[in-house]
């Protein structure tokens, strides 16, 4: 069932008028049918949404019937009439069961299984067959305070979005006490409710994480910019990067559960000064994160992987990731078709993170109700993607300079570290490729990415 | 009796040939009685096979908890009797929580809207002392469980003779099988002593449950919690109060309810003062139960 294409029809009114059985059966079983109303709360809106923004969307779906869970990838097209749904990667599990106690049957023989109560403070902590040990002193201890929060790539908590929507979670990656050194684990859970539908807290698993591999440890030449501060010495790379995460995780984690106003209800004034705090934080994340890639892409011997790369498939990505920033500003982005393809090579990843930070500069600088455009082309044995906005553009002094660490062109806000160029640069040029900028005051800027291309 | 019944001409009946003599006598003794059930069986043997492993573990990791359960499965678990007790009021606890999450299954609520955030309610009046006892609570029911979800007796939970007793099993299990020199008596003595010593500084679901009862202060209060636990079917915290409230045990109480006839709960009740209407959902739900040792065997 997972590999087939489940599709229906929206009319403009919202009203379902055509769907595949697995698709009907649902709205029947959520009490609707056929030309009424779409019952699945979270399809309905999903479809609002791609109404209102006029683009394709695509998302996770979560419903359920009266057995089991559904979970499925939905996309929404939306066109003058309506919009069409295809629905791929159907799958369904039985509805867990609340308060059951043999919930944990998967805890790993290293691993632990816990539960909290709907404040997430420990209720309970367990360890498998073979796990030598257990954090002491535990009990009623707030589970971001035993678990130093990790963010995710985006830079959220899932056991906050859970806990916000009162639903299971899996990968949040955590830090814990360990018997000598902290240790890497992965927590997932499920919700638990007692008679009266009251999220009651989370019971699941701690799974140890693969053992990170040690970098080889190699001489450094000395930084030209922080001149003695060990900042390419991998040992500094890692110290810094664990004694600022952790802390700043946990500033997050917390300023994200006050402005949640998950523990009950505060001022209003409070919860937003949470929120700022949570801002800053990840801000802070945000120049750990950079200054760990910077330190890791110096090293010498770095090496970028050499995928075969689609730098149209990779552009649609990082709109997708963006799509929804663009929109708060009003921003539109004119990216490369789906038939836009440009064979490349270059590493997956890195090239993502490349586009993710040219795309979220010209976000981040381009006027409200402006336009982005991105586009594909092939100069020769070089395929290239550009990014071009509609910002207040950028000098040639200022291009000479906008490629050189904690450069930020004399801006102060909390945008950003002033890395992201230095660091997509060098990545760039660690996949043989190149990344160029072309601007004039008040044009606008295209940033445009090189690789060696690909023929197919 | 099983010697009795040995029909002539064996002069040492096998142990299973033993056993199941022994079960039929009792059957003909009360044929109308109701029986163990398989599931019955299994979660009481879980648990003391639970028990058993962790008690051993108080003597030293060293002591091969596989071989000793081997052993006593083969001979017989010491103490048996006194041990069915504990074993089976945490079995039948375990099955009626058990089934009642169970049943809750069917109608749970699911979140499938993410924009959705909702506030977790706050338990309207209850002050911060009953709030921390009733997480206290919560702790050590949650230590009544293994890792995996299987029901098990904390050490802080049982009886302290009981409890000796298996320790001092165990001990004299590892000096038959172990003892070279003489000098692990002295050692396995000192643990023993160690282990009962580290039980009565531990505070298991009894104290618990009186710290809880203790917290609500008010008897109104502890009317209104225990009607709260009823609505929610949280029976952990149910049981507690009524344990706390009638000075009984948590697992005394626990079987008290379970085998109890609808009729009785009120007057088991009794010092929870509950309304008979806020009592009907707990009759429902041990009504729902089967194989419960009630009256006839309902």
């Amino acid at each position: 069932m997972s590999e087939r294409l489940i599709r229906g029809r929206i009319d403009r009114s919202g009203g379902l008028v055509s769907a595949d059985t697995p698709l009907l059966r649902l709205q029947q079983r959520a009490g609707s049918g056929l030309n009424k109303p779409l019952a699945l709360p979270h399809l309905a809106r999903l479809v609002a949404l791609a109404q209102r923004l006029q683009r394709d969307i695509s998302r996770p779906l979560y419903a359920a019937d009266d057995h089991s869970d559904v979970h499925a990838v939905v996309r929404v097209i939306p066109d003058a009439e309506g919009a069409s749904i295809e629905i791929s990667d159907w799958r369904t599990r039985p509805i867990a069961v609340p308060q059951a106690p043999a919930a944990t049957d998967n805890v790993a023989p290293q691993g632990w299984s816990w539960e909290c109560d709907q404040q997430l403070r420990m209720v309970a902590l367990r360890r498998g067959a073979e796990a030598p040990f257990v954090p002491e002193n535990w009990e009623a201890r707030s589970l971001s305070e035993l678990f130093e929060l990790q963010p995710d790539a985006e830079g959220r908590f899932p056991v906050l979005q859970a806990l916000a929507r009162q639903s299971r979670f899996t990968g949040q990656r955590v830090r814990a006490e360990g018997p000598g050194d902290r240790i890497s684990m992965t927590l997932s859970a499920d919700a638990l409710f007692d008679a009266t539908g009251r999220f009651t807290g989370f019971r699941g698993i701690a799974a140890l994480d693969e053992a990170e591999e040690d970098e080889p440890a190699a001489s450094m030449p000395t930084d030209p910019v922080f001149g003695s501060l060990p900042l390419s010495d991998p040992q500094f790379g890692r110290r810094i990067d664990g004694a600022l995460r952790g802390p700043l995780s946990r500033i997050i984690a917390t300023a994200e559960t006050i402005s949640g106003q998950f523990d009950g209800p505060i001022r209003a004034d409070y919860a937003r000064y949470a929120g700022d705090i949570a801002h800053a934080g990840r801000h802070l994340l945000g120049l750990v994160d950079d200054l760990a890639d910077l330190q890791n892409i110096e090293r010498p011997g770095f090496k970028a992987a050499a995928d075969e790369i689609d730098l149209g498939d990779l552009a649609r990505r990082a709109v997708g990731l963006l799509g929804m920033k663009a929109e708060e500003k009003g921003i539109r982005i004119d990216a490369p078709r789906v038939d836009d393809k440009m064979p490349a090579t270059g590493e997956f990843r890195r090239v993502l993170q490349v586009l993710l930070n040219l795309l979220g500069n010209a976000i981040r600088y381009s006027p409200d109700n402006s336009q982005i455009w991105i586009r594909v082309d092939r100069d020769g044995d070089r395929a290239m993607v550009t990014v071009a906005d509609q910002g207040q553009g950028i000098s040639s002094e200022q291009q000479a300079v906008v490629f050189e660490k904690f450069e930020r062109l004399g801006r102060t806000d909390s945008g950003g570290s002033g890395l992201g160029l230095y660091i997509a640069r060098r990545l760039a040029r660690a996949m043989d490729g190149e990344l160029t900028v072309e601007s004039a005051p008040g044009q606008g800027a295209r940033f445009t990415l090189s690789l060696p291309a690909r023929d197919v | 009796m099983a010697d009795s019944l040995s029909p002539p001409g064996i002069d040492v009946p096998s142990p299973i040939l033993s056993a199941r003599l022994h079960e039929l006598a009792g059957f003909l003794g009360a044929p109308t009685a109701g029986r163990l059930t398989e599931e019955q069986r299994a979660l009481s043997l879980g648990i003391a096979r639970r028990l058993v492993g962790d008690i051993a573990e108080e003597l030293g990791s060293e002591t091969d908890a596989a071989a000793l359960w081997r052993d006593w499965l083969a001979s017989g678990i010491p103490g048996a009797d006194r041990l069915a007790g504990a074993c089976f009021a945490r079995a039948e606890e375990h099955r009626w929580r058990e089934q009642s999450a169970q049943r809750l299954g069917a109608t749970a609520p699911l979140a499938d809207d993410e924009a959705v955030v909702v506030t977790p309610e706050v338990a309207a009046g209850a002050s911060d002392a009953a709030d921390r006892a009733y997480l206290a609570l919560q702790i050590a029911d949650r230590r009544r469980f293994d890792a995996y979800g299987h029901p098990a007796l904390p050490l802080a939970d049982i009886d302290r003779e009981l409890l000796r007793a298996l320790l001092l099993d165990i001990a004299a299990w590892r000096l038959v099988r172990e003892d070279k020199d003489g000098t692990l008596a002295s050692n396995l003595g000192e643990a023993v002593r160690a282990a009962v010593s580290r039980q009565d500084a531990a505070t298991g679901i009894d104290r618990a449950a009186t710290d809880y009862h203790a917290a609500l202060a008010a008897p109104s209060a502890v009317a209104e919690a225990a009607a709260a636990a009823i609505v929610r079917q949280d029976w952990p915290a149910l049981i507690a109060l009524a344990a706390a409230a009638a000075q009984r045990s948590y697992a005394d109480t626990a079987l008290a309810l379970l085998s109890a006839e609808a009729a009785a709960l009120p007057i088991l009740l009794a010092p929870l003062r509950l309304d008979r209407a806020a009592i009907a959902p707990l009759e429902a739900s041990l009504a729902m139960l089967p194989a419960r040792a009630v009256g006839g065997g309902a």
